[in-house]
């Protein structure tokens, strides 16, 4: 019987070529995009379950309260916390802590083999991490003793990446490489591991690990001391006993902070809640912020599942609508078939046959495309998904069964209706569709452009709201602003030289110096109040420490007092700048009145003022999700992390090459690395870009399945009507009239779909455009645009057919009846 | 065989009844060949197609092998037709994507009948009708007469003891027609088989044992030849 039905569903289909290119095609793209978009999902769902404990780990995370309201929650806890709750609770069974090296981008990593050339690395994702680390979590050693590989002070663990990049395939363990990073020092490190992360992603996306005991972090968690209160910047996990309930812990915690953080909480004027995420959550909880890596937003991934979801729904949409169209060259079949005894049920069988045919054509299809599709998908979507035969086999069976549930979600509808037929009265002639199944046509070409235009109406939105943010007026100047990092003492002391020396070059602007620059993470900051107030008032102020020239190099503008600046030989650290909002929010009431004024912080119940010497203009230090806080720069005599350079309009290959030979001359030994500021700034919007590119990606798939479908439905409506049209045309119609008499019925359905999914799009795009503080608003003129589009491409689709019907030559068409 | 009593078919038009088929009483011996006359819209396809359980009278009583048609559900009525009858169309009405071969061995298919079994009987009907050169053509590939032979060979292949057939010469040149009246001829004498034609040829229908004549939906006259 099957065979039947396939053998006849294959003859249906040759013969028809053109609606089953049009389906085939259709379900091929759909089902390969669900492919692709499943295969996303598998990714970012699979993170961190790699790890044996994972049921069991958890992380702990910190809300911070003041004045009643709660601030974004973060991973980030206190040196002590760790050790503190492993002591306190029993079902506690392990603790690790981690630290990012957070002030670096890179770290210099170096290996001066005593015969042969010395190796100079710049590398990312390195790690602090408490010898207790790898008790919790699952690493796989290719070298060393997981048991016992932080435990002596200056040990490190690589990736073995990392260690192929600095040995090749010598053997790593035991060799000493010097590592050089801005947050924990410059020392010599044995390595005792090396570690393959394999192919399960890790929200901690590491590259090493340095053993806590023996760099410069060492000392600031001693100097912590029992502060449960402030420099909430470990990432504290916790390993349980199975079977503890993590809620029952957490409802423990508000005790433990009051009893060890509680007297330092109420000096500091704010609250912290604690709660714990579950390590397989991690990943995917984007309301915490700033987490070891960033996280996936759940509704990215709603979002993308839909797209895809819905590209696939219009193929199906496709295959009913062709399949109803054409319902009266299949009546009569199925009026023989019923005479010759055949059950509805049967029939229904028959046609579900034929879509679950055409589905796994479309299938191997569909596989085929995800193949060469995956790695542009991983480019476009910044991942490494891979997907083979002999590892993915259930997969395939997945994506299998996804084809047939399309096939059978598909064909129901035309097999419902084609096996309904009355043998008798589709014998007795042709069967002309009726009403209701015409208006269900209609109904689902508006749903399908419903899709289309909302697809548009988004990328459109998100298009401007890139543009917006790439052109936006950052209130500084971020361009020709080259950025050279000065990770090393060595680089820092040589800053003044080059500096000096650079100064001398005509194409040079200006040169400063900074912790932190726009852009990139500003991680320190403090309460700072007016004086006469309390730490209860104080506003969280981002700090910054710069040179003389770092304002007047990135032109930031003062609205009140002045700049730092050499003229003023007395400015020292106790001088402050601010900007506007600080003014404004520590309440100053203008920028004027703040000049002058001293603003105070409280620290360990030491107290600290500094006098405002000058407000700057708004700018914006972060990227434009985020609006502009308070914000302060103080001035310092060294030890700076970045040196900025703005240059002139001009040559900017010949500018990096005197700029790299001046730092060859006075700091030989580190490598030369430099980055612009604006693509720094730029960088924030990945995830943006990201999206920007994959939604505009399945607007096209989408507008084209869509068309696509419109394109049969507008040509077999203008074959059915060859006859209607002859005659008007023997009668005299113009070309014109009967194009337009074949359009406009489907130039109403556009019209209606715009209608529908202007406030649709409208309403979900707004409420995407609220994660941005800075944005570009939804106007009328996105849904001109829109409309102008879906009806330019509707009238292409259909036009096209109608024209070539009222083309074709009257007396042909007639004498063929 | 069968009888209808009373069998009406009317089409509510406005608020007036429309009868095709006005209460029409009519018994059929197993063995008869009837063939029923009557002008363009008199009813006759009603007729053929309300004894062939495809249609149902709005009144009347209908039984067939002493079963009460009237009173069956759709599933026992369906059972019962496919046991028993056999169509075949003035417009021969094979499905275009099939072979000659899949056509004729289709109603087997649809009652179950295996596939080593179905071999043999649909090779046994090629052989009878002379067509198994043709069985891998496709209907467009052959004559209107050849085609309606295929018909008949698929209405057949069920062995039905009694077949229906709506005006089967109709699209027929006279010598086609003539054939095919031997034939049904032939199958009602040697195999017995119960045949119920429409006809619009006075010759053709001399080929049966009864002649009845409706007009608007009333049995005008009925003759036994
Ligand atoms: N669905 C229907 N609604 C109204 N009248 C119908 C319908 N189907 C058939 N008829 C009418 O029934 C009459 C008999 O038709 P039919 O049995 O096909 O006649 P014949 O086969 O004798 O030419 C015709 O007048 C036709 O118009
Ligand atoms: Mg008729």
């Amino acid at each position: 019987m099957i065979k039947n039905y396939f053998k006849i569903g294959w003859r249906n289909m040759m013969k028809n070529k053109f609606f089953s290119f049009i389906n085939i095609f259709g379900l091929s793209v759909g089902l390969a995009c669900c492919m692709l978009i499943a295969l996303y999902l598998n990714y970012e769902t699979s993170f961190d379950s790699q790890h044996k404990n994972a049921p069991n780990v958890y992380q702990v995370i910190t809300a911070f309260v003041q004045n009643g309201s709660k601030r974004m929650k973060m991973p980030n806890t206190p040196a002590p916390m760790a050790g503190a709750l492993k002591q306190e609770y029993p079902e506690v069974v392990e603790t690790a802590r981690l630290l990012k090296l957070f002030i670096d981008d890179k770290t210099i990593i170096q290996y001066n083999p005593a015969n042969g050339e010395r190796k100079s690395l710049l590398e990312q994702n390195g790690f602090l991490a408490d010898q207790s680390f790898f008790k919790i979590f699952t690493y796989n050693f290719t070298e060393g003793n997981v048991a016992n590989a932080l435990t002596n002070p200056r040990t490190i663990v690589v990736s073995k990446k990392l260690a192929e990049k600095l040995f090749g395939n010598q053997p790593a363990l035991s060799k000493v490489i010097h590592v050089n990073s801005n947050t924990n020092g410059e020392q010599d490190y044995t390595i005792t591991g090396v570690f393959d992360d394999g192919k399960v992603p890790s929200h901690i996306s590491a590259n090493f690990f340095l053993s806590v005991a023996g760099g410069s972090m060492e000392g600031f968690i001693k100097r912590q001391g029992n502060d449960y209160a402030s420099n909430n910047m470990f990432y504290t996990y916790l390993l349980l006993k199975p079977g503890t309930s993590p809620a029952t812990l957490q409802a423990k915690l508000p005790t433990f902070i009051d009893k060890y953080a509680g007297k330092d909480l109420k000096n500091m004027g704010f609250q912290k809640e604690q709660s714990l995420l579950a390590l397989r959550d991690i990943h995917l909880s984007s309301e915490v912020e700033s987490n070891v890596t960033a996280p996936a937003s759940k509704t990215y991934l709603y979002v993308l599942f839909s797209i895809a979801a819905f590209t696939l729904i219009i193929a199906c949409i496709n295959f009913m609508n062709l399949s109803t169209a054409r319902s009266s060259k299949r009546s009569s079949e199925v009026g023989v078939r019923k005479v010759l005894g055949a059950e509805k049920s049967t029939l229904i069988r028959q046609f579900l046959g034929e879509s679950v045919l055409m589905t796994l054509i479309a299938f191997v299809f569909a596989i085929v495309i995800t193949l060469i599709l995956l790695p542009l998908f991983n480019q476009l979507a910044d991942k490494n998904i891979t997907l083979s035969a002999d590892k993915d086999t259930v997969l395939f069976f997945e994506f299998l069964l996804m084809a047939l549930i399309t096939g059978v979600l598909a064909g129901s509808y035309p097999a419902f209706y084609l096996s309904s037929f009355n043998p008798v009265k589709v014998l007795k002639g042709k069967l002309t569709n009726s009403l209701a199944v015409v208006a269900v046509r209609k109904g689902l070409v508006v749903f399908q452009f419903i899709i289309s235009v909302v697809l548009i109406v988004a990328s459109v939105v998100i298009a401007r709201q890139m543009n917006f943010m790439r052109t936006a007026d950052l209130g500084f100047a971020k361009d020709q602003q080259i950025v050279l990092p000065l990770r090393t003492a060595n680089a820092k002391a040589a800053y003044a030289a080059m500096k000096a020396d650079l100064q001398q070059n005509s194409q040079v602007a200006s040169i400063g110096a900074s912790a932190y620059y726009p852009g990139v993470f500003n991680p320190s900051d403090n309460l700072l109040y007016r004086e006469g107030q309390t730490t209860a008032e104080g506003r969280r102020t981002r700090l910054n420490y710069v040179d003389n020239n770092f304002l007047q190099t990135l032109d930031i503008k003062p609205v009140a007092g002045r700049l730092f600046s050499p003229a003023f030989g007395a400015d020292t650290n106790v001088n402050i700048i601010i900007n506007e909002k600080a003014a404004k929010e520590y309440g100053f009431g203008s920028a004027q009145n703040a000049i002058n004024k001293k603003i105070q912080n409280n620290y360990q119940g030491n107290t600290t003022a500094y006098t405002i010497v000058g407000v700057v203009k708004d700018f914006h230090y972060e990227d434009l999700h985020l609006p502009v806080t308070p914000y302060g720069f103080l001035l310092n005599t060294g030890g700076y992390n970045y040196m900025v350079i703005h240059a002139k309009q001009g040559n900017m290959a010949s500018m990096l090459k005197t700029i790299e030979a001046s730092w060859k001359k006075y700091d030989p030994n580190d490598p030369f690395d430099y980055t612009f500021m604006d693509d720094d700034f730029q960088k924030n919007y990945q995830a943006d870009t990201r999206l920007a590119g994959i939604v505009s990606y399945f607007t096209v798939v989408a507008i084209l399945i869509s068309c696509l479908g419109l394109f049969g439905l507008a040509a077999f409506s203008a074959e059915q009507r060859t006859k209607e049209i002859g005659v008007r045309k023997v009668l005299g119609a113009s070309v014109k009239t009967i194009v337009s008499l074949l359009s406009v019925d489907f130039l109403k359905l556009i019209i209606a779909s715009v209608i529908i999914a202007s406030p649709i799009a409208w309403w979900l795009m707004n409420k995407w455009l609220q994660a941005f503080a800075y944005r570009k608003d939804i106007d009328w003129t996105i849904f001109a645009y829109t409309a102008t589009i879906a009806i330019f491409i509707g009238l292409i689709t259909i036009g096209s057919q109608a024209l070539k019907a009222a083309l074709a030559n009257p007396v042909k068409s007639l004498r063929s009846e | 065989m069968l009888s209808l009593q009373h069998i009406s078919k009317y089409y509510q038009v406005g608020g007036n009844k429309n009868f095709v088929i006005n209460d029409i009483s009519l018994d059929i011996d197993e063995g008869e060949f009837i063939s029923i006359m009557g002008p363009s819209g008199s009813g006759k396809s009603t007729l053929l197609n309300i004894i062939g359980m495809l249609d149902e009278p709005t009144d009347g009583f209908h039984y067939f092998v002493d079963q009460p048609v009237h009173q069956l559900k759709e599933k026992q009525r369906a059972a019962l037709y496919k046991q028993y009858i056999g169509f075949v169309f003035q417009a021969y009405h094979l499905i275009d994507e099939l072979t000659v071969y899949e056509n004729i061995e289709t109603p087997l298919i649809y009652q179950d009948v295996k596939g080593s079994e179905r071999k043999a009987m649909v090779a046994d009907m090629l052989d009878r009708f002379q067509i198994v050169g043709k069985k891998d053509l496709f209907p467009a590939q052959l004559s209107g007469g050849q085609q309606q032979l295929v018909g008949i060979a698929r209405a057949l292949i069920a062995k039905p003891k009694l077949l229906l057939a709506d005006e089967p010469t109709g699209n027929l040149n006279s010598k086609q027609g003539e054939e095919i009246m031997e034939l049904f001829r032939k199958l009602n004498k040697e195999d017995g088989v119960t045949i119920i034609q429409v006809t619009h040829s006075e010759k053709n229908a001399e080929y049966g044992t009864r002649i009845i004549n409706l007009l608007d939906g009333r049995v005008e006259s009925s003759r036994k030849l």
